[in-house]
């Protein structure tokens, strides 16, 4: 449920950070034809044509995750549209669907076409299925097609994402093409509305957080069930963790954070060596201060059992949430029931020094290809295609953005700085210190994009992004992408935050047979203990028992990968 | 001769099902020799190296396994005798009622919730037992007593996922007491009736001793589902807080299969519990035989 949800708002993201990496329309399609021009004119070509088109269709099938609400155009289908019909069109690439699944699904259909090895040709995995792949020999080396026939603003992009293909890369052999990851750390977003209504200062620590809370429930901001903190839905996870590293929408990592705990991930104990954050003693604390918040009521009494804790915020009975930049995506249906709803991010709470602490994500979704496919440069093709080109043909046919639902192996692609250039750009344009016009537009088309829109949106004064200082129907489907680029981007860009990074993003020997029955224990352990179903001691029965049951021996490889 | 060749119809009426059970039951059960090996799916089942018993050690070992067994067992046996008793017990009292559009409607609500998947009564259960769903406030303002979260308590969960079960199927199960019930010859009540006997007594001496086979052979035929807690109920329901009490067989192989990947762990476990099932239904169906005199071969 709760990953349906974030794929709800990464795909809106992700809708616009396509035309990010491909607004230049004019641009990216002429680069493609000089290219073939010059190649064309006898000139020596050393460099492969990356845009020529196929003498013959070549055929790429597809495991595709399909969003079961989205309507197309006509009779367009996910396997059938505008987008995969020009591809066939200008470059002779054929998508085929090996298979479909609801996005919700869909991770579970790729291990399965994993485990029974009856792989598409190309798919979209993520960090773990990656691993299990490299491990089984099932894809494709694309070191060689990747140099040859990547297109420049393919390898610029990667060049300017640092570390990202070395991730990917696996005894010198590139298996995957990964995304860009969207910059993410959990945020508190607070009903701003609500804070000035009872003329309360913001929150810094977890005791003021805690404060809030109480003075919103007290006085019955949210109706007679006013709920004070609400988080982790049924079949969530209470923090991220270092195989999902930006999982931050809607549970407590910031909490742990502020206690310097870092759960989910390894981190380095006092003496330099590896420990699991979980076993720490900051941990413990952390879930003592949310174990106290359930029994005194702050925190949802259904927290890990609720259904969907985004209803909870929509009916506005709650006025405190913890989520990255792009929460504000999924906040539209709360303003849309009460226009006054004024969700606004804070990077707290704080821990005592003051500092505002976050783990570091790590990609989350790569493009592979199955090792027997005869073609891995078509592949990389589409991706060229995917970054360089929208022609103005089939952009304004429909007169609306593609999105993932539209476009084949679909992944956000941006310059590493992609979120920070949006956000300080807009607002530039917005106070008329750079015309449009000087909007880096060949590199960051997307923010070009917003840019355009930004004065139909924002009212002033345009350093306040409270809701009222928003114009929300004039051009609704820009209010969304602007209001979380300048209410939750612009947080979250100029936060300074203590980025903490996991000591491995993968799995060791042993947590491979082990990593389930102790990710198990823990779950089990401290969603008991913050239901006040277990002792609080119970965390040190856990800690010895994780050593136990294999922690000992995963702790020591882990120690051995540093 | 001749009476075989009488029956080739039937064969052949039969070849379409014999072929469903060998393509969907049986061919695939070469999948279980991964139990017994170190599975890459890059090699393929036959190729990957074989390690012989170490997944059924390692899981021997985990707590979780035991725990996850005994949970097993214990909703299982819980939702038989459950299922056994009330159909059979609302069987006879619907029998007792002599308006027949009464019954007939009765007859019909009570078997609806029978065709409903979990999915759907799932959503509606955690709903009502939420903290501030219809039994907590009915429970507030009857009683005064404080909210309770039913479905994140260890100890009420195998109690919920039993009665909702029995709810859901008992209206179904009673079917066939129904139709035993009405082969009872009306004139064994008559003759009963002649000679004075009360209705609690024509109760406990024909209609019990009447039905009372039929009971047995789905009590015992039942038996071979002892290791079936219901994985569409638990898993629609359960969340961590429960694994203690409501984590069962399949929702263990679920996770360790599909979530984390550990194929053969999970088809070992899987193997395991398939094993004691073979053993189970076998024992019942000698039960049956014995008690009710029901064979099937």
């Amino acid at each position: 449920m709760k990953k349906g949800l974030k794929i709800v708002a990464l795909s809106l993201v992700a809708a616009l950070s396509v035309t990010a990496c491909s607004g230049n329309t004019n641009n990216g399609a002429s680069n493609g034809n000089t290219s073939q021009k010059e190649s064309g004119s006898g000139q020596t070509a050393v460099s492969t044509d990356t845009f020529a088109k196929y003498e013959e269709p070549v055929v790429v099938s597809i495991g595709r995750s399909i969003d079961p609400s989205y309507t197309y155009e006509g009779n367009d289908t996910a396997e059938n549209n505008l987008y995969t019909r020009w591809l066939l069109d200008a470059y002779n690439i054929e998508i085929k669907h090996e298979w479909e699944a609801a996005s919700s699904d869909y991770g579970q259909k790729v291990s399965l076409a994993i485990g029974s090895n009856d792989l598409p040709d190309a798919m979209i995995v993520d960090e773990s299925q990656l691993r299990q792949m490299v491990k089984a020999d099932q894809l494709a080396d694309l070191t060689e097609v990747y140099e040859q026939y990547g297109s420049e603003r393919l390898k610029q992009i990667y060049d300017s994402n640092e570390g990202l293909l070395e991730g990917v890369t696996f005894d010198g052999k590139l298996y995957a093409l990964p995304e860009t990851t969207l910059p993410s750390a959990p945020l508190t977003w607070i009903r701003k509305d609500w804070l000035d209504e009872l003329s309360l200062n913001e929150p810094k620590t977890i005791a003021d957080l805690e404060e809030v809370a109480k003075a919103f429930i007290d006085n019955k901001m949210g109706g007679d069930n006013t709920i004070g903190v609400v988080g982790t839905q049924q079949g969530g996870s209470l923090y991220s963790t270092f195989l999902s590293s930006s999982d931050h929408f809607l549970n407590f990592s910031s909490v742990f954070f502020a206690k310097d705990a870092y759960p989910g991930i390894w981190v380095k104990d006092d003496e330099g060596k590896a420990v699991y954050g979980s076993t720490t003693e900051e941990t413990k604390e952390a879930l003592a201060v949310l174990r106290d918040w359930y029994a005194s009521g702050v925190l949802d009494k259904e927290v890990g059992i609720r259904k969907s804790t985004q209803e909870v915020i929509a009916s506005g009975q709650t006025g405190i949430f913890f989520g990255p930049w792009w929460s504000a995506y999924n906040i539209m249906d709360s303003i849309k029931n009460d226009d006054k709803a004024n969700w606004r991010p804070y990077a707290i709470p704080v821990n005592e020094e003051g500092k505002f602490n976050s783990n570091q994500a790590t990609g989350s979704s790569f493009i592979v290809v199955k090792k027997s496919y005869k073609n891995p440069e078509a592949v990389i093709k589409l991706l060229n295609i995917h970054v360089n080109e929208k022609e103005e043909s089939y952009k304004t046919a429909v007169g609306k953005e593609l999105t993932s639902q539209e476009i084949p192996l679909f992944l956000i692609m941006g310059h590493g700085d992609q979120l920070n250039y949006a956000v300080n750009t807009t607002q530039k344009v917005l106070r008329d210190e750079i015309t449009l016009e000087e909007v880096d537009k060949l590199n960051y088309g997307f923010t070009y994009e917003i840019a355009s829109h930004v004065k139909n949106v924002k009212l002033e004064p345009f350093d306040n992004f409270d809701i009222q200082y928003w114009d929300q129907e004039s051009d609704p489907d820009y209010f969304s992408h602007l209001y979380a680029h300048l209410n939750g981007g612009s947080t979250f860009v100029n936060a300074d935050i203590n980025w903490v990074k996991s000591l491995v993003t993968s799995q060791t020997k042993t947590m491979q047979t082990r990593w389930s029955n102790l990710k198990k224990l823990e779950d089990e352990t401290f969603l008991k203990i913050i239901m006040g179903s277990a002792p609080i001691e119970e965390f040190d029965t856990f800690v010895e028992k994780w050593y136990q049951q294999g922690g000992d021996q995963i702790t020591q490889e882990v120690n051995d990968l540093q | 001769m001749q009476n075989r060749s009488a029956y080739k119809h039937y064969y052949l009426m039969l070849l379409p099902g014999l072929l469903w059970l060998c393509f969907f039951n049986l061919l695939p059960m070469y999948g279980i020799v991964m139990a017994f090996k170190d599975f890459n799916p890059g090699l393929g089942i036959f190729r990957s190296d074989w390690i012989g018993f170490e997944h059924f050690k390692y899981m021997f070992e985990l707590d979780d396994s035991k725990q996850v067994f005994k949970n097993t067992i214990i909703i299982a046996v819980m939702k038989m005798i459950g299922n056994l008793i009330v159909p059979m017990l609302f069987a006879l009292m619907l029998n007792e009622v002599k308006n027949r559009l009464f019954t007939r409607s009765v007859q019909t609500i009570v078997y609806l919730p029978h065709f409903l998947s979990w999915v759907i009564i799932a959503g509606i259960l955690l709903d009502i037992f939420s903290y501030t769903g219809p039994v907590n406030q009915l429970l507030q303002t009857w009683f005064g007593k404080d909210p309770i979260l039913f479905f994140a308590n260890a100890e009420l969960f195998p109690w919920l996922v039993v009665i909702s079960d029995v709810w859901k199927e008992f209206g179904f199960g009673a079917i066939i007491y129904f139709a035993a019930l009405t082969s009872i010859n009306p004139e064994m009540y008559e003759a009963a009736a002649i000679d004075g006997a009360s209705q609690w007594k024509r109760l406990t001496s024909i209609t019990l001793p009447s039905i009372l086979p039929v009971a047995i052979l789905l009590g015992t035929l039942s038996l071979g589902n002892i290791l079936n807690a219901g994985f569409d109920q638990i898993f629609n329901l359960y969340n961590p807080s429960v694994y203690s009490t409501g984590d069962i067989i399949d929702t263990w192989v679920y996770r360790a299969g599909l979530i984390d990947m550990q194929y053969g762990l999970a088809t070992a476990v899987g193997l395991l519990k398939s094993v004691v099932g073979l053993i189970l239904i076998s024992i019942s169906y000698t039960l049956a035989y014995r008690f009710a005199n029901y064979r099937i071969f």
